[in-house]
């Protein structure tokens, strides 16, 4: 099967590998669609692919014995799901699924881990990414005690902007409510108020970023840092 | 199991819950808002703010409202003067 030239591939870890990564990495490329709601990794399970997103936005979720769920974090074309297996992991605790439809493509366990034995440029790039991930989970941490729900949605929705194509976002309000973990009213207010201030304009399952430059100031410096991990360390990214 | 929009009265209007949410009585969609209103009412609390909602108006799928939830209902009784 032909698999994708590396010209072509959008997703930004496999557009910046050196071309012996590239050719070690390629061959095992699956094209995948990914529509809303599908589960790449379950909670528990061992893990089986990896997936390097072209677009869309997969989001890591960790939940309560009583279903209770958070987001810890997204990714979309900057990233891979599955990096557990990078780090001698076999599974994990979270659920990884696709929350904004995109494609992308998939490749297994066992030739990602073969790749990155054969090519360092991919190796140290995908460790890189597991840093820059690990920044936007600390980031989020930080958001989630020490700023009020209104600037905790600003800060997700720049997160968001960035894994999209144009200004609008096809997020639902239970959604939002599992990003921020809080319940459903409070993240409709906070779009309203958000709304109110003329940032956003909400929509049902959809939000359209109105003034991008008004969002990152109000999210008061919890947004912006782990990018700029990425783009430092990675290459251009949003 | 039934739907029921948690609409929420705010000085000017309302603000309507697109959505709605899975309950499987009138009874537990009331739990639902008055959770709901004491998390809008620490929300606005911690940030320092006048709570903008008032009331929820929990209606069904044909917009007819069932029971209004006050807020103060979703408050512990000492948290409320007597008049």
């Amino acid at each position: 099967m032909p698999h994708p030239t590396q010209s072509f591939v959008r997703n930004g870890l496999l557009s910046v590998i050196d071309a012996a990564g590239y050719a070690a990495i390629g061959p095992h490329l699956e094209p995948v669609d990914l529509p809303k709601g599908t589960v790449l990794i379950e909670a528990g399970e061992p893990f089986t692919h990896a997936h390097f997103l072209n677009s869309g936005i997969g989001s890591i979720i960790i939940s309560t014995a009583d279903s209770q769920r958070v987001e810890a974090g997204i990714f979309g074309r900057e990233g891979l799901s599955g990096f557990g297996c990078l780090l001698g992991a076999d599974r994990g605790p979270q659920t990884t699924m696709i929350q904004v439809e995109g494609e992308g493509y998939r490749v297994s366990i066992e030739a990602l881990r073969d790749a990155c034995q054969q090519s360092a440029s991919l190796r140290e790039t995908l460790l890189r990414y597991v840093h820059v991930f690990i920044s936007q989970t600390s980031y989020t941490s930080l958001s989630n005690v020490s700023q009020s729900v209104e600037g905790r949605l600003a800060r997700w929705l720049l997160m968001c902007h960035d894994r999209v194509t144009g200004d609008d976002i096809a997020l639902t309000h239970e959604f939002l409510s599992i990003m921020l973990a809080v319940q459903r009213p409070s993240v409709t207010t906070a779009l309203h108020m958000i709304e109110g201030y003329g940032f956003i304009k909400a929509r049902r399952s959809n939000i359209t970023i109105v003034d991008r430059d008004a969002l990152i100031d109000f999210a008061d410096g919890m947004y912006g840092t782990p990018e700029a991990e990425y783009r430092r360390l990675i290459g251009p990214f949003g | 199991m039934s739907r029921f929009y948690l609409h929420q009265q705010i000085a000017n209007g309302l603000i309507e819950d697109p959505d709605g949410t899975e309950a499987v009585d009138l009874k537990a969609a009331k739990h639902e808002a008055v959770l709901a209103a004491r998390q809008l009412l620490a929300n606005a609390i911690l940030a320092g703010i006048a709570p903008l909602g008032t009331a929820f108006h929990i209606a069904d799928e044909t917009g007819q409202v069932l029971l209004k939830v006050p807020f103060r209902d979703a408050l512990p009784p000492q948290f409320i003067k007597s008049d």
